[in-house]
């Protein structure tokens, strides 16, 4: 077999490039004037030609799509199943300590304090059943700058899509859906989300429902205390959490012996069913029966709410000196 | 986050990408599998995938990993091979009519291709098939996309050599 010359080996890959549609301009036109003087080149370049006729053949043969529609629709099949089960999570830092946020495809289904730890062992969702998770990435991003906006102050709401899928009955669902609609700078006694479920008795299993909602801060549990006024209590025992949640919304707070209130007597007061918020000294006051009072931090949260000031004792003409 | 839904994704390229897997792994029911695995693997990073990426090269590589691990067992890799073996003996059966002959040159570049080493397949088929670009080729394989670019012209190589010996090739410059 006679050696191929030098010249040839060296344009061999342009050669093939511009067979098969893969060369440049530029080595295009070498391979061109190559091929003018060369046959041997010629011959290996029409072969190269073939070979991508064939393969052409091989590209747009179509293979068979009987298996096509039905791969498909077990894909679907299992796809809708993953749906059900995938959270995606990501752990940040934050002035309350490290956050767990976990959405799934419906929206946030949980934010937890993890004070146990900083890695997902230190969750909830490590013992929850029947879920698969993914540690996400930028997309929970957003919700994290949104929610830090929120705990410094800059953002009144959190308008997160949300899936409750996490809640542990359908009775903790409507307590959580009754605790979302507690407004900015407001608090309310358990036994008044209780008095609007209609089950004026249920303050303890409220409580309890409270105690393991899977969305705190965006579901504003720590808005809800007790009768007296107490905080009471807060994702188990963090207190010290729910005081600085209230204190970002300018809801003052108090220590009285050794337990920590909001401090009444410097808040509006609205009454179950009203439209109108009063001074906490309104003359009408007596009038009413004694009922679970939302108390609002500040006049403008009030009217933002969708309240209007008492006619009576009129807090727009001698608002509170805090 | 991007904004296109994965219904779109799966609709867009559900059907390159069960082809893809059909050619390169070559067995029905396996590949019909690797797709969906596919599918499922690109759902469960999908939410972080940056909005500027190219979600069709990204699949190819979701897809040609898998297909790499598939092929990484050696039971399975000596099935594929027996079968490819079976495949490019029946291409290589003389056909006189000679109506046959342009069939029996593409049969038989299918056995070659088949027969091609992994990543040579993978990259013939990403680039020759399905025209990705030798950077995504690249990305895919774990390696450049000179080297990818070095497969493809590899496996061109061999289907020349071997469409050659069997005189299946030009012999005049035409």
């Amino acid at each position: 077999m006679s050696k191929k010359p030098a010249v040839c080996v060296q344009i061999e890959d342009d050669l093939l490039a511009t067979a098969t549609g893969e060369a440049g301009p530029s080595a295009a036109r070498r391979v061109e004037t190559h091929l003018a003087a060369c046959a041997t080149c010629r011959r290996e370049y029409q072969e190269y030609r073939a070979v991508d006729g064939a393969v052409a053949t091989l590209r747009d043969e179509p293979i068979p799509n009987g298996g096509l529609a039905e791969a498909r629709e077990q894909l679907e099949t299992r796809l809708a199943d993953l749906r059900g089960r995938l959270l995606t999570y990501r752990i940040f830092p934050s002035p309350l300590g490290h956050i767990l946020i976990a959405r799934s495809e419906l929206g946030i289904s949980l934010v937890e304090y993890l004070d146990r730890g900083t890695s997902l062992r230190a969750s909830r969702l490590s013992h929850e059943p029947g879920v698969e998770l993914v540690e996400g990435g930028g997309e929970l991003e957003a919700i994290y700058r949104e929610l830090l906006e929120y705990l410094h102050g800059r953002r009144k709401r959190l308008e997160w899509p949300l899936d409750l899928r996490l809640t542990r009955s359908d009775f903790h669902r409507t307590v959580l859906q009754a605790t979302a609609a507690v407004p900015y700078g407001a608090v309310i006694p358990y036994a008044g989300i209780a008095q609007e479920l209609g089950k004026a008795s249920a303050v303890r299993a409220v409580a309890q429902a409270l105690r393991w909602n899977p969305l705190p801060i965006v579901i504003p549990c720590h808005r809800v205390i007790g009768t007296s006024g107490d905080l009471t209590g807060y994702a188990g025992k963090k207190l010290g959490l729910k005081q600085k949640l209230l204190s970002v919304e300018g809801i003052p707070t108090t220590r009285r012996g050794g337990t920590l209130g909001i401090a009444s007597q410097a808040m509006y007061i609205l009454y179950p069913g009203e439209r109108e918020y009063c001074l906490p000294t309104c003359p009408s006051f007596d009038t009413h029966l004694p009922a679970p009072l939302t108390r609002f931090a500040s006049r403008e949260d009030a009217e933002v709410a969708g309240f209007a000031p008492c006619t009576t004792c009129r807090p727009d003409l001698h608002p509170i000196s805090h | 986050m991007r904004q296109e839904s994965f219904e779109a994704v799966i609709s867009s390229h559900h059907g390159e990408i069960y082809r893809y897997l059909q050619r390169v792994i070559g067995r029905s029911g396996d590949a019909d599998d690797l797709s969906q695995e596919t599918f499922l693997r690109a759902f469960r990073a999908y939410g972080s995938l940056p909005g500027e990426a190219n979600v069709r090269a990204w699949l190819f590589a979701i897809a040609t990993n898998l297909a790499k691990n598939y092929f990484r067992s050696e039971t399975r890799r000596r099935q594929a091979y027996g079968e490819v073996r079976a495949t490019v003996r029946e291409a290589e059966d003389p056909t006189p009519e000679a109506e046959l002959a342009s069939r029996q040159t593409e049969a038989m570049v299918e056995g070659i291709v088949r027969r091609l080493p992994l990543k040579q397949r993978l990259a013939f088929m990403q680039r020759k098939i399905h025209g990705l670009e030798y950077e995504a080729i690249g990305r895919s394989l774990g390696c450049s996309a000179d080297s990818a670019r070095a497969h493809v012209f590899q496996a061109l190589r061999k289907i020349r050599q071997t469409l050659d010996g069997h005189g299946l090739l030009p012999k005049e410059p035409q």
